[in-house]
């Protein structure tokens, strides 16, 4: 029983970290349209949606957890984290509904047109230089779980496979 | 069933917020054309302004506007190490003195 639940909880953590390292790269390519491509940057911050939606639910029950308990007794770091996460939320869905306002390429192909304005272009800027920040505060937070699961699930498979091919050549 | 469910919350959450942002930005009048504009050039893109459907973009921004392409290369990797780099730092001064923090509240608690 133990064992299936640890089997169940490494298998959550290698989806996690791998959703996470999808979303973080899908990120950097995003941040730099100019280099990238606009349709590039359009149709993968659309698809991003899903990405993140497949995050939150990974997350889903330390999300339940710390809503129920926020008003009542909770540390300080989780209540940060908590409440950093809620603002990541916001500016994500603002640089998503920026995006789409001033779409160029997605939305026209879908044949939808949308009354151009330059505030929103304003606001997807400011809100896309804000969400670094906040992401790096958010990957700062969650170091120590991210340098943990880099090296149980990257690093040391690596590791033990050189090892394997290095004792393998020594035998013979 | 329950996936779905879950699913159905955060994508409430998101139009529910969209909703109040377009609400919010309309009566903010920051979708008005003339918005962040200097007065003297052109900055808003009309409906329709080109061929095609595609909004108007002001002259010379054609080649590289502000959201134009910058033409392949390895300008890609400027940026994302500009991006990476500014998320390091932020690791650093957040993650650094907590773990020596940590470090030395499990030192004082060993015997």
């Amino acid at each position: 029983m133990t064992e299936e639940v640890s089997k169940s909880t490494a298998s959550q953590t290698k989806s996690k970290l791998w959703v996470d390292i999808l979303i973080f790269a899908a990120f950097l390519i995003a941040m730099d349209p100019r280099s990238s491509g606009l349709a590039l940057h359009e149709w993968l911050t659309l698809s991003m949606l899903a990405a993140m939606t497949v995050h939150l639910l990974l997350n889903w029950d330390w999300i339940i957890q710390i809503t129920s308990r926020f008003l009542g007794k909770l540390g300080g770091l989780n209540r940060v984290n908590y409440i950093l996460n809620w603002l990541l939320f916001i500016d994500g869905t603002l640089i998503m509904i920026s995006g789409i306002m001033i779409s160029e390429i997605a939305l026209p192909f879908m044949g939808i047109q949308l009354p151009q304005g330059f505030g929103w272009r304003r606001l997807h800027d400011m809100s896309a230089n804000l969400f670094l920040l906040m992401l790096g505060v958010h990957t700062a937070l969650h170091w120590s779980w991210i340098a943990n699961a880099f090296s149980r699930y990257l690093f040391q498979p690596v590791l033990r496979l050189f090892a394997a091919g290095s004792k393998k050549d020594a035998s013979v | 069933m329950k996936t779905l469910g879950r699913i159905f919350i955060i994508l409430f959450a998101f139009v529910l917020l969209s909703g109040l942002m377009v609400v919010g930005v309309n009566a903010a009048g920051m979708n008005q054309p003339n918005f962040g504009g200097d007065g003297n050039r052109p900055e808003f893109r009309p409906q329709g302004g080109e061929e095609g459907g595609l909004p108007f973009r002001p002259e010379g921004e054609h080649e590289e506007g502000e959201r134009g392409e910058r033409g392949g290369g390895f300008g890609w990797i400027f940026g994302a190490v500009k991006n990476v780099g500014v998320i390091s730092v932020l690791v650093v001064l957040i993650a650094w003195p907590r773990s020596i923090t940590k470090n030395k509240k499990r030192t004082a608690a060993a015997p």
